[in-house]
């Protein structure tokens, strides 16, 4: 077993997602950064479904009260197992009465701590996922604490991986999304959506403080609506990466928590970017460059093909 | 009804352009024909008042063939067994601590909090969709008296069981969570329990009154 000391900011149980239920309204809830995610379960020779925690901030500690193989993907830390300091993105064995201490979290926002071994866990709406907001999912619903115990089975010692440096993506801002169309990108002005689209540094948008597991909210010069549009539509389905413009104009990034929305959805973050908004912290810049869908395809393409590499190259 | 693209792995299938009953028709028997298909390359569908949204797996198939391969079922539509709706009765304690909006929306409406009620009661609702959050019904159509504005600024915190106009709607927050709409009443019975299929105790299409008590 092991022994939550610290929990950081925020920490949760989540895997690859609730998919399936969009008709009754469960938003899928997965992992944000499925790369880093993918790759913990790489690291630790899980199956790719496997639950991790997914973290926030410096200050997480846990003990371990077994001999196992962890790792570390996502955000780059600087973690120590007792003064031992751990290399981000590859996995390592603690023993039984060591501590993992995540001293400093040095780029990107949420990192994945993952173990070789199955935490014994129930399933809600076949997932893992914690869904914070209906409490349900992961561990009891909630967010991990200080004194929470996790227990396992099928407890492994693997041997040590790493994934190389080249593969490991920069999480640095300014953070450069790119994006697809979306069904309500008619509902702008042309000057405002230029300015939307203009890669100048004094065009940017900043990440604001409203920043959660439901979205990013983005604070920059206001998406203006063209007149006779409604400021909202009829609420309808989303997908994760969904860009919304409310009333006053300053763009929603929606992630994983929510299966529709009834904002103008004026773009939608392309998958080769989809895994970075898990890194977006407040004060950030961020820049959007628009795709036709057939170049969006294309990247993703070659940027599967680079992930792939990764594992086995 | 159109297809559309959106973003890379998502299709909107579109049947109309504003809320009503046959819009919403239409919305449900798709919904139904997409799921008898039970194509594996569709990982999600989300109907809603005009479209079903599908999330497909595009390592396993690419928008245009997805595409060609429902138009190519589209037969199959006329045969599809549509479910008959359940009538649900919701019993709701109106005004007071239960519905703190109860006084504006009677000032609002010109109307009594009695009449307010009756009205809101003598009405067979319909379940346009489930969505914002697990088990949340969009419930229509609100007779036009009880025409409400959302909130400018949502409150931070209603109760699980809230009971809420907006517009020509009225729905039921399933979870406790901040909220928009007009409170008028609460109920206590469970709209969502991830314990217990099927989850959600409301499905697109099912039939609700409210019972005052």
């Amino acid at each position: 077993m092991i022994e939550i000391f610290n929990p950081g900011w925020l920490a949760i149980i989540v895997d690859n997602g609730r998919y399936g239920y969009g008709d009754i309204g469960v938003p899928p809830s997965s992992a944000l950064d499925n790369f880093a995610y993918s790759t913990l379960n790489y690291l630790t020779g899980n199956h790719t479904d496997s639950p991790v925690m997914e973290v926030m901030g410096r200050g997480f500690a846990i003990m371990f009260d077994v001999d196992i193989t962890c790792a570390i993907t996502g955000a780059k830390v600087s973690a120590y197992i007792n003064d031992v300091p751990l290399k981000s993105w590859t996995s390592f064995k603690a023993t039984k009465g060591s501590i993992l201490r995540v001293k400093e979290v040095t780029e990107g926002l949420r990192y994945y701590v993952g173990f070789s071994g199955d935490m014994v866990l129930e399933k809600a709406i076949e997932s893992f996922s914690t869904n914070l907001e209906c409490r349900f999912g992961g561990y009891k619903g909630r967010p991990l604490m200080k004194g929470d115990i996790i227990e396992f089975n099928n407890v492994r010692i693997e041997e040590e991986n790493a994934v190389a440096e080249r593969y490991i993506p920069s999480m640095n801002p300014p953070h450069l999304l790119r994006i697809t169309e979306g069904p309500e990108i008619g509902h702008f002005t042309p000057n405002s959506l230029k300015n939307f689209l203009k890669n100048h540094s004094e065009n940017t948008y900043s990440v604001s403080t409203k920043l959660n597991r439901t979205g990013i909210r983005l604070e920059g010069k206001p998406l203006l609506f063209r007149e006779k549009v409604d400021k909202s539509i009829i609420s309808e389905g989303i997908l994760p990466g969904t860009i919304q413009i409310p009333g006053d104009g300053q763009p929603i990034i929606m992630l994983y928590e929510r299966s529709m929305g009834g904002y103008a959805r004026i773009a939608t973050v392309a998958r080769i970017d989809i895994d970075m908004l898990a890194h977006l912290k407040p004060k950030d810049k961020v820049l959007f460059q628009m795709l036709g869908i057939e170049q969006a395809e294309t990247l993703w393409v070659k940027k599967k093909r680079k992930y792939l590499m990764t594992y086995f190259g | 009804m159109i297809f559309l693209r959106y973003g890379e792995h998502g299709i909107r299938i579109v049947f109309g352009k504003s809320i009503d009953l046959e819009t919403h028709e239409k919305v449900r028997r798709y919904y139904f024909f997409l799921k008898s298909l039970r194509i594996k390359e569709i990982i999600d569908i989300t109907p809603s008042f005009t479209s079903c949204l599908i999330y497909f797996d595009g390592e396993l198939i690419s928008f245009q063939r997805l595409t060609s391969l429902l138009m190519g079922r589209e037969e199959a539509m006329k045969t599809v067994e549509i479910p008959k709706p359940t009538l649900h009765e919701i019993p709701v304690m109106y005004g007071g601590e239960c519905g703190p909006d109860m006084e504006f929306v009677c000032e609002y409406s010109g109307l009594s909090d009695n009449e307010v009620v009756e009205i809101h009661t003598s009405v067979i609702y319909t379940v346009f969709t489930v969505g914002f959050m697990p088990g949340f019904p969009y419930l229509g159509t609100l007779d036009k008296r009880l025409y409400t504005p959302r909130l400018e600024t949502p409150r931070l915190k209603v109760p699980e069981g809230s009971v809420g106009l907006a517009q020509l709607q009225t729905g039921i927050y399933s979870f406790e969570s901040p909220a928009g709409w007009r409170i008028i009443g609460k109920t206590d019975k469970k709209l969502f329990d991830y314990k217990k299929e099927p989850y959600s105790l409301l499905q697109i299409g099912d039939k609700v009154r409210f019972i005052k008590i």
